[in-house]
């Protein structure tokens, strides 16, 4: 089966919430009438082709294409550019890809949630805004790019992956989970403190399920190396990390 | 039957189903990943005093194990589920958790029972949980560094207690025979022998004298009873020794039967090894029935 493409036909006009296209929402519907907070229906605004809706791609996207992902639960969301703020918000399974930036609270909380996203991946293959994975309580979020501001706060458990630059205050009252860091942050948080280097064995295993993955393994630095441990935030238990490799 | 002047009797091999599963262990290299699995699976010989029965199966290359380290499998069989996730957990929280460098996953698809998941609360609080492929894994740390442990494995029906006799001329010669024996079966995957280098002396019959034990002496087959009792040992018979054998699945333990008799056999009656027997019950104790001949065909 080919995947369900959605073509957007024109650039928003206006912040559009997409959360309606995901692999567990559009199984078993008329994919160009279901409806978008609002009242557009996606056959007004998207060319809709192939049938696959596991394999959902978004094709012509951009900065305007809000919650993409927010809530999916299984199969696989491939956006072909930038979208715009709450990518795979409350996310609970399955595999998120955005091949461009994202905007703000990325895999974070719904409003009024204690918990960001619980499950699945979310592979960000450009730049992710502010409050990347706030409140994450379980799942992967790998930014092949910077990440903005308060990245990983309030985080309850999970793993957030950063390649590129992170911006101020990563992991601030981070209770538990991993923030995996290619670059010291510039300052380190006063809250975390530092243990050391160390070789951890789950990175291991971490990589080698990445690299099971054809679409993260082509970009996956070696991860299975020596890291420096940060562990906090002290301000909230300090029983998570932020891991900087050496 | 007869196999290179051996006489193969007409006989069976009575097995019990069991409960089993596999688990790996990993370490920095070899050396300590085998401190570790042989002391899990020491004092496991016998279910009836030991709890369980385990040993180990083979050894891994990196590229066979999850964290990319030298390991070893070993299984491990219990006569129930319950008793099978006491004995994991206690044996892995004495042995493994507290071996330098190594860490431990599940080597077997299956019913869950729990590998570290209440061994985790050593870490204090400090301990971490990863999912990783849809796993669940704990860091706990330890004074090395991390223990990396995967939550569960995984737990199946098995077969315990297949079993052959080797009946010989002198100890000596039945020790060679044995010896040659277990070193082919060691190469059959899903097995173990789980007797002092895989070979036991004390074989036994149901019953005794005394009313307190449920087993003694297997008295027809001890040499030194000939005459005494109604012996299966004919005058020429010196020693006779025994190979047990837990297996993943009837198969395993049939291919494992099939490699160790002819490895015995191979060495011929002009090494003094005479005949090859099986311990059974009647066939009334256990459902698998292991003959001799059809194994052997």
């Amino acid at each position: 089966m080919t995947p369900l493409i959605l073509t957007l036909r024109k650039p928003a006009r206006f912040e559009l919430d997409i959360s309606a296209v995901t692999p567990d929402r559009l199984a078993g519907v008329d994919v160009k009438a279901v409806a978008l907070p609002g009242g557009r229906r996606l056959g007004e605004l998207f060319d809709i082709t192939g049938e696959d809706r596991q394999n959902i791609i978004i094709r012509n996207p951009d900065e305007r294409l809000t919650h993409v992902g927010a809530g999916m639960r299984k199969g696989v969301l491939t956006v072909e550019g930038n979208c715009g703020a709450y990518a795979g918000l409350g996310m609970r399974g399955g595999t998120l890809i955005i091949e461009g930036n994202t905007g703000d609270f990325a895999g974070a909380a719904v409003a009024g949630s204690r918990q960001g996203m619980r499950g699945g991946i979310v592979a960000i293959h450009g730049n992710a805004g502010d409050r990347a994975g706030e409140r994450m309580r379980r799942g992967l979020m790998l930014i092949r790019g910077e990440a903005g501001a308060y990245c990983g706060a309030n985080m309850l458990a999970g793993t957030i992956l950063v390649l590129g630059q992170v911006g101020p205050m990563p992991g601030f009252q981070l209770k538990r989970g991993s923030l995996l860091l290619a670059h010291t942050p510039n300052p380190v948080p006063a809250t975390f403190q530092d243990s050391g280097e160390h070789s951890l064995l789950f990175l291991t295993l971490l990589e080698k399920q990445l690299r099971r993955d054809h679409h993260l393994a082509n970009f996956l630095p070696p991860i299975s190396r020596p890291v420096r441990r940060y562990c906090g935030d002290m301000a909230c238990g300090g029983t998570g990390e932020m891991l900087v490799f050496a | 039957m007869n196999l290179n002047g051996v006489v193969i009797d007409d006989t069976f091999a009575e097995a019990f189903g069991m409960r089993a599963t596999r688990i790996l262990i990993t370490a920095l290299n070899l050396k300590w990943a085998y401190h570790a699995a042989r002391s899990l699976t020491g004092f496991a010989t016998s279910v009836i005093g030991c709890g369980c029965e385990a040993g180990i199966e083979r050894e891994l290359s990196p590229d066979e194990t999850p964290d990319n380290r030298p390991g070893i499998a070993v299984l491990l069989f219990a006569v129930s589920a319950k008793e099978l996730a006491k004995q994991i957990e206690r044996r892995v929280g004495q042995c493994v958790l507290t071996a330098p460098s190594s860490a431990i996953y599940a080597g077997l698809e299956g019913e869950p029972v729990n590998l570290v998941r209440n061994l985790r609360f050593f870490g204090d609080g400090f301990q971490m949980s990863k999912v990783i492929g849809g796993q669940r894994y704990w860091r706990v740390p330890v004074m090395d560094g991390e223990f990396l442990g995967q939550e569960s494995t995984g737990m199946i029906k098995a077969v315990g207690g297949g079993n052959f006799l080797v009946l010989a001329s002198g100890l000596s010669e039945a020790l060679a025979a044995c010896e040659a024996a277990i070193s082919a079966m060691s190469k059959v995957r899903g097995v173990i022998m789980p007797f002092p280098g895989g070979v036991v002396r004390s074989g036994s019959k149901i019953g005794s004298k005394y009313k307190a034990l449920s087993a003694s002496t297997n008295s027809a087959f001890c040499p030194t009873l000939r005459g005494a009792v109604n012996s299966e040992l004919t005058a020429e018979t010196g020693a006779v020794l025994e190979i047990v054998i837990d297996g993943l699945s009837q198969n395993d333990v049939r291919d494992a039967m099939r490699a160790g008799i002819a490895a015995a056999c191979s060495l011929g009656n002009a090494a003094g090894v005479q005949r090859i027997s099986a311990g059974n019950y009647g066939g009334k104790l256990g459902p698998f029935h292991f003959r001799l001949h059809e194994i052997m065909q």
